[in-house]
């Protein structure tokens, strides 16, 4: 009902205002700005690790395995007497790789996914989707087993077990999308002054669809930090020495009961970017999506 | 809504009108407390025989409703529950009133889907909602409504959705509802054609305040607040003269919760005196016997002088089409859909338009008129290009559309849309959107588009400094002069409206039709405009086709058509539109169809129209003809043309001064 002479109401001041400002308002919200402080909180840790600590994450201290946290090792040390501090820095490393580089990609990879679908002829778009199903049923863990069993263990498994995790994900995203805003009368409107097909699809329909998409990339980030906690814990993930927060739990857990913090700091580190990332994907689904 | 009061006798029909966001859908929930937070009702005093409903508890006022009073809605699936049976929901509606319970409950269900009309109802009862057609989840719905036998109707835009034919099966069940069984019926609509067929009290309510009430001959005969007034004179009528243009209502009808002060029409009003801007009419009664609130017919002062903005020397004539090639040439073109399809079922296939043949001249205005889903759509978007025919031909402009080439279409044949909300992009500023066909087709650029932008919408009627602004800002009427614009903006010869103003107010419509008239006279445009009101199609165009289930059935020039109705579908939905006009002398004798319209994925053998035709098989068994054999779109009088057996047969209607 409210259609009536709006147009004295309503200001908007300037183009990007208003589509920029949807996530800028969305994340301004307790939710979001909880979420954005420990994503960004840790993101900067991870790119400022060389500076914040004096020692390389595989050099070996003598004589100083297994220490307590003090002054010139908060975190301790490990039973090679590396700095923990040092390991949980550099291995936050690995997940924002993981997080900024194979979900984007995986992103990318599935709206072009989808798209073929969307675009293709029926037969194709069911066989893309039969494909989609098949891949998502399996639990992405169990997808981590197959790829380290195929590829042997490592980032690279790592980045393709994402990538085929959220393949599917944003390529139904996408397909869906494209499928029910085609039909749109903006969309024929935009087709019949002539627009080509190209411009009709970015400029046009991807402006429409791109809140949910964005949203799922912050949710596929979590996840994403999660697969590689889980298969670096599991042993088919990053290997050590090299460190990660999923591989530097694992070597903890023994010593959980004499050495608490070796486990608590890749634990609090990986929780706090789950969660972070997960309050932010709420924070943008409540404000951008839900209205 | 604000200090509402009226009354409703029993067995009376009153009709309450207004715009969308008038209040009258409050009004109506209102009386049986049903009024959604943040709503609240904070004063006065709602009365039903006698009992105070306001004060009653909350189980009481549950027995009122249902089973004294009840309502029905626009959109019938927001009623029924799409997962029961009707039998179910209609039984359970009973079960829960003392009259009908127990073994009384399913006789009695059945009883009412006959009444309401709906075809062996002892079969149908085990359908599911979805099963049922508009019409008939409509008529479900009021079945349901009145099984308790209730005092009171309220009806609330119980037949928006519907198209005529089934709208007159509607009005019918309501006004035989009244009649027999004494039902009283409160009918809000926006349409006042309605409220004369039905109605014998008229409320008109604008901004959420009564503006005027009285017995409906007097308020139609002599309106006395210019809002009626122009309510009245702003839709075009089949039963009055064209006339070059329609009075309109100026301005936008004010947002819920602004505040005006005065009297809340005086923005828009063309008989302002100064204290309406600072005071507030109060509803007094006047000397005509009806209550209005208008400080100038209180005064004594009479309307009707105002007039239709200033008429801009009519239309231009159109050329004349005979020698010239036509502009738009469309020959036997058909369009099937498959649906359905995949592992078990089967592939149906929709006929939508189904051999079509018309053309549109230079500066002329085809009007293309047919139930929904007769294939009008499908038809305007074959034109365009956006669908690509099954068979058959479009030329325009002199060339053959192929998908090969489709720049000159482009460019030159626009579209405008029934959905003023769904064919605007969101995201896109108002200049971005009107200067993409510049763009596009190389016309103007940067500062000299701006410009360009600026001009095309002071045409339409918008100003230049809306351009950086965003669709959420504008109304519905605004958006579709948006919409316009940005049809016009490459210089287009031919353009395709699609139910441009169906989803508009009333008193919107009326400026959109006077625009649209307008820029065909300045800018010598063609129209090939598609709608399903008869009236609108009249007043605006030079000739007239008539579709139904993806054929045309008759077409001629307007004037032609409408002295000489020859086809007997074309007939019925005329004689099925509500004239705005309560003598009992403006009511013509009814064809009222049965049915609905037939699946298009099935069409009739023969004639299509003979499962429904007045005149056909179904009156006259022995025309087998009908069944049998398909007539032939052929000339009866000069440019009149016609496909049925029986042409100019028809069951005598009095022609309505039908004069174009
Ligand atoms: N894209 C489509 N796919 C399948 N069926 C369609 C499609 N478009 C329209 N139809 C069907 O074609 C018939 C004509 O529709 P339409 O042209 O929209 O009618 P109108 O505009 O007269 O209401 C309807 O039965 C409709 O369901
Ligand atoms: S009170 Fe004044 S502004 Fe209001 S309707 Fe009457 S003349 Fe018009
Ligand atoms: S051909 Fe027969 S069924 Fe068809 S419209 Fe004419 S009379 Fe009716
Ligand atoms: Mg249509």
């Amino acid at each position: 009902m409210a259609q009536a002479g709006a147009v004295d109401i309503v200001r908007v001041p300037d183009r990007l205002a208003f589509t920029r400002n949807r996530y800028l308002r969305a994340l301004q919200t307790p939710r979001g700005l909880l979420g954005l402080g420990l994503v960004g909180t840790i993101v900067l840790l991870g790119i400022l690790a060389p500076l914040l600590t004096p020692y390389s994450p595989t050099f070996q201290i003598r004589l100083q395995e297994l220490l307590p946290p003090s002054g010139t090792h908060p975190l301790g040390t490990d039973e090679l007497g590396r700095d923990l501090l040092s390991r949980v820095l550099n291995g936050i490393r690995v997940d924002l790789i993981v997080a900024v580089v194979a979900v984007p990609a995986a992103a990318i990879l599935g709206c072009l996914a989808g798209l073929l679908g969307a675009a293709g002829p029926g037969w194709w778009d069911t066989t893309i989707q039969r494909a989609f199903d098949v891949i998502l049923a399996f639990p992405a863990i169990i997808l981590g087993i197959a790829v380290a069993a195929i590829l042997s263990p490592g980032e690279r498994a790592i980045v393709v077990t994402i990538l085929l995790a959220n393949v599917p994900i944003f390529g139904r995203l996408s397909r869906d999308a494209l499928i029910s805003q085609r039909e749109r009368e903006y969309v024929v409107a935009a087709r019949l002054i002539g627009v080509s097909p190209v411009r009709v699809l970015f400029r046009h329909i991807f402006p429409n669809v791109v809140d949910p998409l964005i949203v799922q990339l912050a949710l596929s980030m979590s996840l994403a930090v999660f697969l590689e906690g889980g298969m670096s814990f599991v042993g088919i993930g990053i290997q050590v020495p090299q460190p990660s927060l999923g591989n530097l739990l694992n070597e903890g857990l023994p010593y959980l009961a004499t050495n608490v913090n070796y486990a608590v700091g890749p634990m609090l580190t990986l929780t706090a970017l789950v969660v972070g990332l997960n309050l932010i994907a709420d924070a943008l689904n409540a404000g951008v999506l839900r209205r | 809504m604000d200090g509402v009061s009226f009354q409703v006798a029993a067995s009376e029909t009153v009709g309450i009108v207004g715009e969308s966001g008038s209040g009258k859908s409050v009004t109506a929930a209102s009386i049986l407390r049903m009024v959604s937070p943040p709503g609240r009702i904070v004063g006065g005093s709602i009365t039903y025989r006698g009992l105070d409903v306001l004060a009653m508890s909350e189980p009481e006022v549950r027995t009122l409703r249902g089973d004294a009073i009840s309502m029905i809605f626009q959109d019938p699936m927001s009623s029924l529950n799409p997962v029961l049976r009707i039998q179910t929901q209609l039984v359970e509606a009973l079960d829960a009133h003392e009259k009908y319970r127990g073994s009384k409950s399913r006789p009695r269900a059945i009883e009412m889907l006959r009444q309401v009309g709906i075809p062996s109802p002892e079969n149908r009862i085990h359908d599911y909602p979805h099963q049922f057609s508009g019409g008939m989840r409509q008529r479900a719905m009021i079945a349901m409504g009145l099984g308790n036998d209730p005092g009171l109707l309220i009806a609330d835009e119980p037949t928006t959705a519907l198209d005529v034919t089934i709208q007159a099966q509607i009005l019918e069940v309501l006004r035989t509802l009244n009649r027999e069984f004494g039902t009283a019926v409160v009918l809000i609509t926006h349409n006042m054609g309605i409220v004369a067929q039905l109605c014998r009290r008229v409320v008109v309510m604008y901004a959420g305040q009564v503006v005027e009430e009285g017995p409906v001959e007097q308020v139609f005969a002599r309106p006395d607040h210019p809002y009626t007034e122009g309510l009245l004179r702003s839709v075009p009528r089949l039963d009055s003269i064209r006339h070059g243009r329609l009075y309109s209502i100026d301005g936008q009808p004010p947002q819920p919760g602004e505040q005006t002060s005065g009297c809340p029409f005086h923005p828009r009003c063309g008989y302002r005196i100064e204290r309406c801007a600072s005071e507030r009419p109060p509803l007094a009664v006047l000397s005509s016997g009806h209550r209005s609130a208008c400080w100038v017919t209180q005064a004594g002062g009479e309307l009707g002088a105002a007039t239709a903005g200033a008429a801009t020397g009519g239309r231009r004539a159109p050329a004349l089409g005979a020698e010239v090639a036509p502009l738009l040439e469309v020959r036997s073109l058909v369009k099937h859909f498959e649906i359905g399809g995949g592992v078990l079922r089967r592939t149906a296939t929709v006929h939508a338009v189904d051999g079509v043949d018309l053309h549109v001249g230079a500066c002329e205005t085809l009007g293309l008129v047919g139930e929904s889903g007769c294939g009008k759509s499908t038809l305007g978007r074959m034109v365009l290009g956006v669908y690509a025919p099954t068979s058959g031909s479009v030329r325009f402009d002199g060339a053959d559309i192929d998908s090969a080439d489709q720049s000159h279409l482009r460019r030159y044949a626009q579209m405008i849309f029934q959905d003023p909300f769904g064919s605007l992009n969101p995201r896109l500023t108002v200049e971005q959107m009107i200067s993409e066909p510049l763009s596009v087709h190389g016309i103007a650029r940067s500062a000299a588009a701006r410009k360009r932008v600026g001009e095309l919408l002071e045409m339409v009627g918008l100003s230049r400094r809306h351009a950086s602004r965003y669709p959420h800002e504008f109304s519905g009427g605004q958006r579709q002069r948006i919409g316009i614009a940005r049809a016009l903006a490459a210089g287009p010869k031919l353009l395709v409206a699609d139910e441009p103003i169906s989803a508009l107010d009333v008193s919107i419509q009326a400026q959109i039709i006077n625009l649209l008239q307008d820029l065909q006279a300045e800018l010598g445009l063609s129209y090939l405009f598609i709608a399903h009101d008869l009236a609108v199609v009249r007043h605006l165009s030079d000739r007239v086709a008539v579709m139904y289930l993806g054929k045309i059935v008759e077409s001629a020039p307007t004037a032609e058509l409408f002295a000489n109705l020859l086809h007997p579908y074309t007939r019925s939905l005329i004689s099925a539109v509500p004239v705005p006009d309560p003598r009992p002398q403006a009511r013509p004798p009814r064809i009222v169809l049965q049915g609905d319209l037939p699946s298009p994925t099935a069409p009739p053998r023969g004639c299509r129209f003979h499962t429904r035709c007045p005149i056909g098989p179904l009156a006259n068994p022995e025309r087998r003809i009908c069944i049998e054999q398909e007539p032939p779109l052929d000339p009866h009088r000069p440019g009149h043309l016609a496909a049925c057996h029986f042409a100019g047969e028809a069951p005598a209607i009095e022609t309505r001064n039908a004069m174009a």
